[in-house]
C-alpha cells in the first residue's frame, strides 16, 4: 500500500517546492498580489486535481489487485529480445536451418516437404501444365464414368486404364501421366477417394479410371466379339465388364465362362481353356502368330502397366500347371440352369469352332522376369 | 473504519454507464481521434481493460508474461518458401504488419459465416495468431496457399508470380469473404463496410474536361492501389504536364537529381490531353470534342499502396525498369487530392501547407522489393515495427535493418499508413 502513498508524497513535495519558489518572487503592487493569488489558487487546484487523479488511479489499481500485473520476469524479457548480429536472424537462429520442414497437404493428406509443397499442390489440384491435359483426356475417354465408382476401385481397374472398348490406344501419353501418378500416389488416393470428391472440383479429379464396358449398352454381336478378345467378367461393384485380356489374373476362367453364358446364352462360345485336354496338343504354338501376338499384347498394355502385366503374367505362369490339370468340358459345370445335355451338345459344336480360334490365341509363354513388384506394397 | 478509500462495485457500474451515455451524446457533436473504428459513426468511450476476479487469480498464479516492448520479437516471424512463393510471403508480411488489420484480427472481430473450412479471412486470423504466438521457427503458410489457389484460380500454379497481382487477388478474396461480417452484403456492393474496404479502398476521381465548352464530367472509381509509371519506360515521363506548369522542365530528360515518389504522383495527377483520335462526346455542348483528362484522389484509403510499374510489357519489349525512385518516410498527399485541385482551379495556385491539417499525412510502414529479372527474381520486404524499427523479411530469415537500407532500396510496392485516423 505504500506505493500510492509514495506517489502522493512525491507530488506534494514538488508542489511545495513550487509554492516556495512562487513566494520567493517579488510582488509588484497590491493589484498584482491579488491576481497573483488568484492565479496561484487556480494553479494549485489544477495540480491537486491531477495529483489526486493519479493517486486514486494507483490506489484503485492496488486495491483491485492489478497494479503489479504487467510486470514481467527477467527471463521472459530476455527470451524475446531482438538479436542484431551478423549471421543470425532476430531470434538468434542461424540461417538456412529450415530444410526439413514438412506439412500436410489439404488435398491428399500426405506429408510433403515444405519447400516442395507448391509444385506438389499444383499437381494434386490438377492445375499443372500436364495435369489438366491428363484430366481432360481421361474425362473425355471415360464417358460412362461417375465419381462414386472410383470408390470401389481395385487393382484391376487400375490396369483397365488403357483398355476401353473401341477407344484410342493412347498408351504412350498415358505413360507420362502414369509416371507422375506413381503407384504409391494412386494407392493413397484410392483410399481417400471420398474426400477427393468433396474437395476442389472436377479439375482436381485426375484419377478417373476407365473401368470397363457396360454390357447393357452393347448389342449381342458386339458382346460376342468383345468376349472373344477380352476377359469380360462383370465386376460386382461397377457392373461393368473387365476389359483385360482373357488371361486376366483378377478373374478365374469359371467367372469368364459364367459371364459368357449369362450374356450370350447357351450358344456361348467356350473359352480356350474349356478344352483343357486338347490344349496339351496345342502346347507348341506356331511361333509366328505367337510372336506377333506377343508384341501386340505388349503394346496394348501401356508400358507403365507393364509392371502390372508382368506381375500378372507371373501369376498366370504359376497358374499354368493348374489349368492343365483341370477336367475337360467344364462348360457343363458352369452351365447351371438349363439342361446340361443340350448345353453340352450346343457347347460341343461351338467348341469345335472355338478350338481353331484358340490356336491363334494361344497363351503366350511370356517368361517375364519376376519384378520386385511395386504391387506387393499395394496389397 | 479503516479510513481508506474503497471502490464499491455497484456504484462504479452506475458511474461507468452514465459516463458512457454522456460520451455518446458528445460524440455526435465532435470528432475524436481513435485508432479503433469499431462502430463507425457512433462514439464509444474507450475504457481500459480491467481484469475480473477470476482473471486476477489466473494471472497471479502464472507470473510469466510476454510483454511487447520495443525490443521484442513478438509480432515478427519468418515464412517458409513453399517453392517460388516468395511473392506471397512478402505480401503476407506487409499485411500482418498493417496496424489496423492487426488490431482487427487480434481483437477477434471476424465472425465467420462460411460453412466450409475455406474462409480466407479465418485463415488470416489464424496467421495473426501464429505471428504473435512467440514461436521462433518460421511459419509454413501451406493452408493459405491452398486457399488462395482455390479462390483465385488465375494465380494458381507453380511458377513465379507477381506480388502486386497477388496483393490485389488476396484483397479481393478477403473482401468477398468479409462481406458476411456485415450482413449488408446484398445492399450496396459499392459501399461495403468490411474491414478491407475500410482500410484499403480509396476513390479515384477522373475529370474529363471538354475543350470547347469547358464542361467537366466526373467519375469516381474505387481503387486498392495506385500504379505509377516510371521514367525509363517507353512512354515518356517528362514533361509532367502539357505546356509545363512553371516548375517542370520542358524536354526529354530531367537531370536534376533522382526521381521522387512525388514526381511520379504529379505525373499521375497531371492533366492529360486526349488526342484527336479519342474525341469524347460532351454532354454539355453535344458534340465530339477534344478533351483533357485528369486524375486526382477523391478519397484516400487508410493504407495507400503505391505500385511502381517496374515491369514493362509493351509491344516493343519486356523488361524490368530499375530506375531508382526515392520515396519519403512521411508523405503528404494534399497536393494530389481532388479538393486541392479545385482550389487550384479557383485561383489559389500556391497553397500554403496547413500544418494543422492532418488528414493527408502518411507514413511508410512496408516496402516490397524485387531483385532479379522479369522472368526470375526474388521478393523481400522491409517492414516497420514499434514506430521506428525496421526489419528485413527474406522468406524465413528476419533481420534488423536500418532506415537507410529501406530508403536506399529500389522499391516496388510501397505501403503508407495514415498517421491520424478519424471517425467518419
Amino acid at each position: 500500500m505504500t506505493g500510492y502513498q509514495s506517489y502522493y508524497l512525491a507530488v506534494k513535495t514538488s508542489n511545495r517546492d513550487f509554492q516556495m519558489k512562487m513566494e520567493d518572487m517579488p510582488l509588484s503592487g497590491p493589484d498584482n498580489t491579488r491576481l497573483e493569488a488568484l492565479a496561484h489558487d487556480i494553479y494549485s487546484e489544477l495540480v491537486e486535481d491531477a495529483c489526486l487523479g493519479l493517486c486514486f488511479e494507483v490506489h484503485r489499481a492496488v486495491k483491485q489487485g492489478y497494479f503489479f500485473l504487467d510486470e514481467t520476469d527477467q527471463e521472459s524479457m530476455k527470451e524475446f529480445e531482438i538479436v542484431d548480429q551478423p549471421g543470425v536472424d532476430i531470434f538468434g537462429q542461424v540461417y538456412n536451418q529450415w530444410k526439413n520442414k514438412e506439412c500436410e497437404c489439404p488435398n491428399c493428406k500426405r506429408l510433403i516437404a515444405a519447400s516442395r509443397f507448391a509444385p506438389h499442390l499444383e499437381k494434386c489440384l490438377g492445375m499443372g501444365r500436364n495435369s489438366s491435359r491428363i484430366a481432360n483426356r481421361r474425362l473425355a475417354s471415360s464417358n460412362n464414368m461417375s465419381k462414386s465408382e472410383s470408390d470401389q476401385e481395385d487393382n484391376d481397374d487400375l490396369n483397365d486404364n488403357d483398355w476401353s472398348y473401341g477407344a484410342e490406344k493412347k498408351t504412350k501419353k498415358r505413360k507420362s501421366d502414369k509416371s507422375q501418378n506413381s503407384p504409391r500416389r494412386s494407392k493413397s488416393l484410392k483410399h481417400k477417394n471420398g474426400e477427393l470428391g468433396s474437395g476442389v472440383g472436377a479439375e482436381s479429379y485426375k484419377y478417373n479410371y476407365n473401368t470397363g464396358i457396360s454390357y447393357e449398352t452393347l448389342g449381342p454381336d458386339e458382346v460376342r466379339s468383345l468376349l472373344t478378345t477380352q476377359c469380360g467378367v462383370i465386376s460386382e461393384h461397377t457392373k461393368k465388364m473387365c476389359t483385360r485380356s482373357q488371361r486376366c489374373p483378377q478373374h478365374t476362367d469359371e467367372q469368364r465362362r459364367a459371364v459368357r453364358l449369362f450374356l450370350l446364352g447357351p450358344s456361348a462360345p467356350t473359352l480356350p481353356d474349356a478344352d483343357a485336354v486338347e490344349t496339351d496338343s496345342f502346347d507348341i504354338p506356331d511361333p509366328q502368330p505367337l510372336m506377333s501376338r506377343l508384341q501386340w499384347e505388349d503394346s496394348d498394355i501401356s508400358p507403365t502397366d507393364s509392371a502390372s502385366s508382368k506381375a500378372s503374367t507371373n501369376h498366370s505362369d504359376s497358374r499354368k500347371p493348374k489349368k492343365k490339370k483341370k477336367p475337360s468340358l467344364p462348360l457343363n459345370s458352369g452351365g447351371g440352369g438349363s439342361g446340361s445335355g443340350s448345353l453340352a451338345g450346343g457347347g460341343g459344336s461351338s467348341s469345335q469352332s472355338n478350338i481353331s480360334i484358340s490356336t491363334k490365341k494361344k497363351r503366350p509363354k511370356l517368361s517375364a522376369p519376376p519384378i520386385s513388384s511395386i504391387y506387393d506394397d499395394l496389397a | 473504519m479503516c479510513q481508506d478509500y474503497i471502490y464499491d462495485k455497484e456504484m462504479e457500474q452506475i458511474a461507468k454507464e452514465e459516463q458512457r451515455k454522456a460520451w455518446k451524446m458528445q460524440a455526435s457533436v465532435t470528432t475524436f481521434v481513435c485508432p479503433c473504428k469499431c462502430v463507425p459513426g457512433i462514439g464509444e468511450k474507450y475504457s481500459t481493460w480491467e481484469p475480473t476476479k477470476r482473471e486476477l487469480e489466473l494471472l497471479r498464479h502464472n507470473p510469466k508474461r510476454r510483454r511487447i516492448t520495443s525490443n521484442c520479437t513478438i509480432g515478427l516471424r519468418g515464412l517458409i518458401n513453399l517453392g517460388n512463393t516468395c511473392f506471397m510471403n512478402c505480401i503476407v508480411q506487409a499485411l500482418t504488419h498493417t496496424p489496423l488489420l492487426r488490431d482487427f484480427f487480434l481483437s477477434d472481430r471476424h465472425k465467420c459465416e462460411m460453412q466450409s473450412n475455406s474462409c480466407l479471412v479465418c485463415e488470416m486470423s489464424q496467421l495473426f495468431q501464429e505471428f504473435y504466438s512467440g514461436h521462433r521457427s518460421p511459419h509454413i503458410p501451406f493452408r493459405l496457399l491452398h486457399l488462395v489457389w482455390t479462390h483465385a484460380r488465375h494465380l494458381a500454379g507453380y511458377e513465379q508470380q507477381d506480388a502486386h497481382e497477388f496483393l490485389i487477388a488476396a484483397l479481393d478474396v478477403l473482401h468477398r469473404h468479409c462481406k458476411d461480417d456485415n450482413g449488408k452484403k446484398a445492399n450496396n456492393p459499392n459501399h461495403c463496410n468490411c474491414i478491407i474496404d475500410q482500410i484499403f479502398t480509396g476513390g479515384l476521381q477522373s475529370d474529363v474536361t471538354c475543350q470547347a465548352c469547358h464542361g467537366v464530367s466526373t467519375t469516381i472509381d474505387p481503387f486498392w492501389d495506385i500504379s505509377l509509371d516510371l521514367p525509363g519506360s517507353s512512354t515518356p515521363f517528362w514533361p509532367l504536364s502539357p505546356g509545363g506548369d512553371g516548375s517542370a522542365l520542358n524536354g526529354e530528360s530531367h537531370t536534376t537529381g533522382a526521381t521522387a515518389l512525388t514526381d511520379c504522383l504529379r505525373r499521375f495527377t497531371r492533366p492529360e490531353h486526349l488526342g484527336s483520335s479519342a474525341k469524347i462526346k460532351c454532354s454539355g455542348c453535344h458534340s465530339y470534342q477534344e478533351s483533357t483528362k485528369q486524375l486526382t484522389m477523391k478519397k484516400l484509403p487508410i493504407v495507400a499502396c503505391f505500385h511502381l510499374k517496374r515491369f514493362e510489357h509493351s509491344a516493343k519489349l519486356r523488361r524490368k525498369i530499375t530506375t531508382y525512385v526515392s520515396f519519403p518516410l512521411e508523405l503528404d498527399m494534399t497536393p494530389f487530392m481532388a479538393s486541392s485541385k479545385e482550389s487550384r482551379m479557383n485561383g489559389q495556385y500556391q497553397q500554403t501547407v496547413d500544418p494543422f491539417n492532418n488528414d493527408n499525412k502518411y507514413s511508410l510502414f512496408a516496402v516490397v522489393n524485387h531483385q532479379g529479372t522479369l522472368e526470375s527474381g526474388h521478393y523481400t520486404t522491409f517492414i516497420r515495427q514499434h514506430k521506428d524499427q525496421w526489419f528485413k523479411c527474406d522468406d524465413a530469415i528476419i533481420t534488423k535493418a536500418s532506415i537507410k537500407d529501406v530508403l536506399d532500396s529500389e522499391g516496388y510496392l510501397l505501403f503508407y499508413h495514415k498517421q491520424f485516423l478519424e471517425y467518419e
